[in-house]
């Protein structure tokens, strides 16, 4: 079953086109990361999913219906992110109780164990949580809530890095337990990549890529050596990335549609063909201009 | 894929026999914090290859032949890949056919001693 249909789905902020006609659909009980570099359109596009903001044109079904002024993808859905408002006037262990009321399907022992285990004060106040510590409160709430539709937008922000890796560990184990559709945003692909099953790359508004995580580690490939033997391997090939290293040496990265027995005449001819990294080859696929950070040091 | 080479060399080192049950796409996800549909690929994998077979409702069990076609597998492709790799070293760096074989044979010799 398809939880999400987005068709043709376009965003206007004022003369700024953030949305570019985007068609895709999610499947039901899956974990997908949405991908993008920032400003890449990621958190607009997960706010007219959870009915937020509306969108310019175009059709969203989220549970097959229009998620803007729905009280059905309202309490099916939950959208986290470091913004989330709570009333500043409770305390945190009454955000708890008032969340276990809104929520169906909210499990408050999980809640409260996640809420010991980062030693949480049931008497402080959300908005004196620093951000890392707002970051992870949050994340308490959308899993808890254990929502049919769970929605990160960058869950991480400000975690450390024991934080961040719990964080992962929890969301995992409590999917494996509690099957339910989850979207992912970060720009850090490769530290979340193994809890995704899907990935949806998004640059300046359009979509790059939507393919199981597993496919995208296999869809380039890296090619190194002599220059001239690299460059007429690669050739009629769209160059992703390209590096020399010393003098005569070069590295490029090219999509990997390439017959067995062509890699095997490589091999011989002494190229080292290598995977690329699916959060390099995500990098090298949202670089605007051509060339690198280096250019802008280079004087000539 | 590394889930499969694991349980690859968890059958060939003894700890999984012939007809016992191997752990689950869910067991695995919770072992490696990875996706269950990602274990679950490498899990299919050792299906085709007639490593593991499938009991409907029970799970995926150890093949009578798995041992011998991990074996068989490994000899040849990553034993071959190694060989391959050596003979090319060897060429960029200009080794004879005569030293290489004497360098093979110094390092059998002592391999064997132990």
């Amino acid at each position: 079953m398809k939880v999400i249909e987005s068709k043709g789905i376009t965003k206007n902020y004022f003369r700024k086109q953030v949305l570019k006609e985007l068609t895709f659909s999610i499947e039901e009980n899956k974990i997908t990361g949405l991908i993008g570099r920032n400003g890449a359109g990621k958190t607009t596009l997960l706010k007219i999913i959870a009915g937020f903001i509306r969108e310019t044109s175009g059709k969203m079904n989220v549970f097959s219906e229009t998620p803007f002024n729905s009280l059905n993808v309202s309490v099916n859905s939950i959208f986290v992110d470091d913004q989330m408002s709570f009333p500043p006037a409770l305390q945190l262990g009454e955000l708890l109780n008032e969340a276990a009321r809104f929520y169906p399907n909210w499990d408050d022992q999980l809640a409260r164990k996640l809420f010991n285990y980062f030693s949480f004060d049931a008497k402080g106040y959300h908005n004196r949580l620093s951000k890392g510590k707002t970051s992870t409160f949050n994340m308490i709430i959308g899993l808890a809530s254990r929502c049919p539709l769970t929605i990160f937008d960058e869950p991480t922000t400000g975690m450390d890095e024991a934080v961040r890796k719990d964080f992962y560990r929890a969301l995992l184990k409590d999917y494996i337990d509690y099957p339910r559709t989850i979207i992912l945003s970060s720009h850090h692909l490769d530290e979340i990549e193994d809890l995704l099953e899907d990935v949806l790359l998004i640059h300046n508004g359009m979509i790059l890529l939507h393919m199981p995580v597993s496919d995208l580690k296999e869809w380039a490939i890296g090619v190194k050596g002599a220059s001239e033997d690299v460059l007429d391997f690669t050739k009629e090939r769209e160059v992703l990335y390209k590096n020399s290293v010393g003098m005569n040496t070069l590295y490029v990265v090219v999509k990997n549609d390439f017959s067995e027995e062509a890699l095997n005449k490589a091999h011989q001819l002494g190229l080292e063909l290598t995977p690329v990294r699916s959060s390099d080859l995500f990098v090298y696929l949202t670089t605007e201009t051509k060339g690198g950070i280096d250019d802008v040091f280079n004087n000539n | 894929m590394q889930i499969a080479e694991w349980i690859e060399s968890e059958i060939l080192n003894g700890h999984f026999h012939s007809d016992q049950k191997v752990y689950s796409q869910y067991q695995l996800a919770e072992m490696y914090t990875i996706n269950p549909a990602t274990a679950a690929k490498g899990l299919n994998l050792l299906v085709e290859e007639n490593i593991l077979y499938k009991k409907r409702g029970l799970g995926m069990f150890v093949t009578g032949e798995a041992r011998e076609i991990i074996l068989n597998k490994r000899k040849n492709q990553t034993l071959k890949h190694l060989v391959q790799e050596l003979v090319l070293e060897a060429r960029r760096l200009q080794i004879s056919n005569d030293d290489l074989f004497a360098m093979l044979r110094e390092k059998m010799a002592e391999e064997g001693g132990k």
